[in-house]
């Protein structure tokens, strides 16, 4: 009854300004959080890239000083982005192929294709801290599964210590990445493989086309957009991978799994030092790079369509 | 010719199926089995079936390990935040697609350009602003840095559902008198259900994963989520894999028992969010 | 309907929290709070939660409130909030964080505490200029725990003094690993420190108390010739497959179990409080009841300066906040903390070495053979106060744990190699 009678009321107050007590009600809270806990924090880390923070709650202003330190001799820094760029670039690359092979396998109708799906698509629902802990059991050297079975076929020599050997390392927690992944891109290529013209399939199969042909000139092409989209999605998320290293390797051994996340962490928290500042140079740095790599990706790859799903 | 090689490539195709189901299934189930085994047990034969299961495990986990508190506060700040994110969310998405203002444009790509975030760009200024604000070390603080963080994406997904709810039916309630919270609370989110579904689910399921804002905002033992405290407990005194493997599986399951019953919502949600 | 449920349920919870967080005790007086380290070891939990009790009995209207943290944790909730003149009134403090001390955040504690119960040495490396700025609750040594029985089937014999020479403990290994045992039961899985005990010793012995506080503190080149020597020796015991296999992995508390139960291991090096580990029953992971622990000391370095020098060091003790309004109620739970029979009580249930002297312990009659070797294992010895792990920061320390404790004992490195890295992190010139 009440909102009638406002209602009445309001009628004759011009639209514009009516409107600007319910966008504020509606966008005000949501804004309020947002910029205290999400934007603040970024300018914030900003700010303290540019000083150097002391004991006795002493900040002192060094200007570019951890910017220039950082790019000219933090071997460490290097040996992270090195790690990063080869897990980002590998990384994507096999989730991403895994994914479209998985979508393959299901789009051949296989049959209870649905209760593989749900099945492959779980590990992407599990904590990467789960995740982490199943998996360094599996590399166990003397009782994970991947050391037993290499002594089921008699192949002691291979056994190893996988997370214990710096030219291991980052692959056994790569393969860790692409176990949990592989399901999400397999779901966004169903999606789109089914969204496919069925006239195009159908045509490309009277033309006698091989099953090989057919993917690579028909159906590739075609899912372009898709394959862009979850390159750089993939690209994103593995250029900040943080969780599934700190829990596997926490960056050893001899920096072989150090990348620029946990490595930033490790400033902050680990190092003794209680230096916010340096950190949050990497921080800002890192975010530099992602936002050039992204747009470069997009770019390079520009396509109209933008991939509705 | 062709029918000669079907049925092999079919078989061959089952194969590596079966084969994929078994890497990806096969440590859910293993996991499965050792946390209803003892750890001497599991030392003696790390891949058995669990012959004589103790159930009782489970118990001791919840009370002794102190996963149930752990679990209790998982729930209370994932809980909480899910349906702070998404109620705020829904607000702020309806109120930028229904009242647009000169500021809409930048204020929709400064609240979308949230998703590009790296979580270290603010994690460590957030430490030092949860300080000052007494909410480091507390759950409240943790409910209102989620409730920040997965803004961008819930408003990113309600936004461009409920633009494509038609204007007419809201003409129509203003006309019948409708004030304009009542027309959110009546019509947009009764109408965007679904929608709001999906990112409630989605918005749960990372939340309940996540990781580095906890290990850096929270450090007293009874605070602890569930992920920090089975990390805490790997770290801890004795080695001790069979109770381990209880707590993970504890972790576990209210995501398994959610997909369960919504695996195809959730299968939606979860690309949704990332791919539109 | 979902949609409901779901709503109800989250204002549910929501009203939960506020209820929980307004519900917290407003009513008594006066509130001492305490912020500690070590949440994740119920003895010593139980311990100081017993005091905490006891005090509440003997003043009604006080409440003691514990807060539980991780060492990391509890550092920066202690560097964030004393600088603010906040904090808790009693804080839990480790020997490496003394820039609390020296930044003025304690009080000094001579006039407040009853220094009786407390061992005069473990005492010592909390006094600074010449106030006593903690009280200590735990003490180690740095020990090298070994199979009395592997050793002898091995045809070894301990010399009256219990320390090998530098070849003959090389010659050990060799002889262990010969005979397929593993001959140090070490890793470097979850921990800092334990992949460095056999070169850190080394050192500390062939450098003396001096020199190795000078390595450390990056005034010592680790291209010192002794330095190389040291490396040399252990990178000869690395290559002989003194260390698992599974060394880069293997975790601390499974490093135990690997030395008294499977596969076994002729030696274990750990700060004395192995026994809280060890001295648990099997089926909780101890060793066995008949288990033939010895403890011998690090071997004797070749033209060593102090062979008869040791690591040990202060464990968790505990400070006064200077701008506690309760100093006198503060400084009453640290005596009682350090009572005799609270001292009984932790070699007891924690099993570990106390600073407070301690009386009629059923531990030390349970297991009356190990104090009695652990005493004469420390009888003579000089001691350096404190672990590397425990005082490096920044490069240095990141270097340590990379190199020192992992990847050189690991056999990755050789010993050129190692010494560069550490060199260019820790040395100042």
């Amino acid at each position: 009854m009440a909102s009638r009678i406002e209602a009445k009321e309001d009628a004759g107050i011009p639209r514009q300004s009516r409107d600007w007590v319910p966008l504020i009600v509606f966008l005000g809270p949501a804004l309020v959080v947002y910029a205290g806990f999400s934007l603040f924090p970024v300018l914030k880390t900003i700010y303290n890239s540019l000083h150097v923070m002391k004991p006795h709650n002493v900040v002192e202003f060094v200007g570019l000083g951890n910017y220039r330190s950082l790019l000219t001799h933090d071997e460490i820094f290097w040996k992270a982005v090195k790690n990063t760029a080869l897990f980002s670039v590998f990384g994507t690359v096999l989730d991403v192929g895994a994914g479209f092979l998985l979508a393959l396998c299901l789009f051949a109708k296989v049959p209870l294709a649905r209760f593989w799906k749900i099945v492959w698509f779980s590990p992407v629902l599990i904590s990467y801290v789960v995740v982490g802990i199943i998996w360094v059991w599996i590399y166990d050297y003397n009782w994970g599964i991947v050391n037993t079975v290499l002594r089921w076929f008699a192949l002691d020599a291979l056994a190893h210590s996988w997370l214990g050997d710096p030219h291991t390392a980052l692959w056994a927690v790569l393969a860790t990445q692409v176990w949990k992944w592989a399901g999400f891109n397999m779901i966004v290529f169903m999606a789109a493989l089914y969204g496919l013209p069925p006239d195009v399939l159908g045509a490309a199969e009277l033309d006698h086309c091989g099953w090989l042909a057919k993917l690579v000139h028909v159906i590739l092409p075609m899912l372009r957009p898709t394959v862009v989209s979850l390159l750089v999605l993939s690209l994103i998320g593995k250029m900040m991978v943080f969780d599934v290293v700190w829990i596997m390797t926490r960056g050893g051994p001899l920096w072989s799994t150090e990348t620029v996340s946990t490595y930033v962490y490790k400033r902050a928290f680990d190092w003794n030092t209680f230096d916010l500042g340096y950190p949050s140079a990497i921080a800002v740095v890192w975010f530099i790079l992602i936002l050039v790599f992204v747009a470069l990706l997009t770019g390079s790859l520009r396509q109209r369509d933008k991939l509705e799903y | 010719m062709h029918n000669v090689t079907a049925p092999f490539k079919k078989t061959l195709l089952l194969l590596f199926v079966i084969a994929c189901t078994v890497i990806t299934g096969g440590p859910f189930l293993w996991v499965a089995a050792l946390s209803l085994r003892t750890t001497p047990e599991i030392f003696d034969h790390p891949y058995s079936f669990p012959m004589h299961p103790h159930f009782g495990k489970f118990l001791k986990a919840w009370t002794q390990a102190n996963y149930g508190q752990y679990f209790w506060n998982s729930t209370l700040v994932v809980v909480s935040a899910v349906f702070l994110a998404t109620l705020l969310g829904a607000m702020a998405a309806h109120g930028l697609v229904r009242y647009p203002f000169r500021g809409t444009r930048a204020t929709r790509f400064l609240i979308l350009s949230g998703m590009m975030l790296p979580p270290q760009m603010l994690v460590l200024s957030l430490f030092q602003i949860m300080f000052s604000l007494r909410l480091y070390n507390s759950l409240t603080g943790l409910i209102v840095v989620y409730v920040a963080t997965q803004l961008p994406m819930t408003i990113y997904i309600l936004e461009s559902f409920f633009a494509h709810i038609p204007q007419d039916l809201f003409d129509a309630a203003r006309l019948d008198g409708y004030a304009d919270f009542e027309i959110f609370w009546r019509i947009a989110l009764p109408i965007g259900t679904p929608a709001v579904l999906t990112t409630a689910l989605l918005n749960f399921i990372m939340l309940w994963n996540e990781f580095l804002y906890a290990v850096v905002l929270l450090t007293d033992n009874s605070k602890r989520t569930l992920p920090l405290g089975i990390m805490f407990f790997m770290g801890g005194h004795q080695i001790d894999v069979g109770m381990m493997a209880t707590g993970l599986m504890i972790t576990i399951f209210p995501v398994l028992l959610l997909y369960a019953f919504f695996s195809e919502t959730m299968i939606k949600g979860m690309t949704a969010g990332a791919v539109r | 309907m979902i949609r409901k449920i779901g709503i109800t349920c989250a204002v549910v919870l929501l009203l939960g929290l506020f209820v929980r967080q307004l519900a917290r005790p407003q009513a008594a007086i006066t509130t001492l709070s305490i912020w500690s380290h070590e949440a994740d070891e119920p003895a010593k939990v139980a311990v100081r939660e017993r005091v905490a009790r006891e005090i509440e009995r003997a003043h009604p209207g006080v409440r003691v409130v514990i807060t539980w943290y991780d060492s990391e944790g509890l550092v920066v909730a202690l560097k964030t909030s004393l600088p603010a003149g906040q904090g808790p009134d009693i804080f839990y403090i480790e020997t490496d964080w003394s820039d609390l001390i020296t930044d003025g955040y304690t009080l000094p504690l001579d006039g407040l505490i009853d220094w009786n119960t407390i061992y005069p040495w473990a005492r010592k490396p909390w006094i600074y200029d010449g106030k006593t700025w903690a009280v200590p609750q735990e003490v180690y040594t740095d020990e090298l725990y070994y199979n009395k029985k592997l050793l002898a089937n091995l045809g070894f014999t301990l010399p009256p003094n219990a320390q090998f020479s530098q070849e003959q403990f090389l010659a050990l290994v060799k002889k262990a690993r010969a005979a397929g045992i593993t001959p140090i039961a070490q890793g470097v899985g979850d921990r800092n420190y334990p992949g460095a005990y056999i070169l850190t010793q080394a050192l500390l012995h062939k450098l003396g108390l001096n020199d190795y506080g000078r390595l450390f503190g990056g005034h010592l080149s680790f291209l010192d010739p002794r330095v190389v020597a040291v490396f040399r020796w252990v990178k000869e015991l690395v290559d002989a497959g003194a260390y698992p296999k599974n060394f880069m992995t293997l975790k601390l508390a499974e490093s135990h179990y690997y030395f008294y139960q499977k596969p076994g291991a002729v030696m274990l090096p750990m700060g004395s409080w192995y026994t809280g580990r060890a001295f648990v029953p099997e089926d909780e992971g101890g060793q066995p009841g008949d288990f033939p622990l010895g403890i011998m000391q690090f071997p004797a370095m070749d033209d060593a300066a102090c062979n008869e020098c040791k690591v040990r060091a202060v464990g968790s003790s505990f400070a006064i906040n200077a701008a506690t309004p309760h100093r006198e109620l503060a400084a009453e739970y640290l005596n009682a903390m350090s009572r005799p029979e609270i001292g009984t009580l932790w070699i007891d249930t924690v099993h570990l070495q106390t600073a407070v002297i301690a009386q009629g312990s059923a531990s030390a009659t349970l297991y009356p053979g190990y104090y009695k070797e652990l005493m004469a294992r420390q009888e003579g010895a000089k001691y350096f106060d404190i672990d590397p792990s425990d005082f490096l920061e920044g490069a240095c320390l990141d270097t340590y744990v990379q190199v020192m404790n992992s990847s050189f004992p690991g056999g990755l490195l050789s010993v050129d190699e190692a010494v560069r890295l550490m060199n260019q992190a820790c040395y100042k010139g």
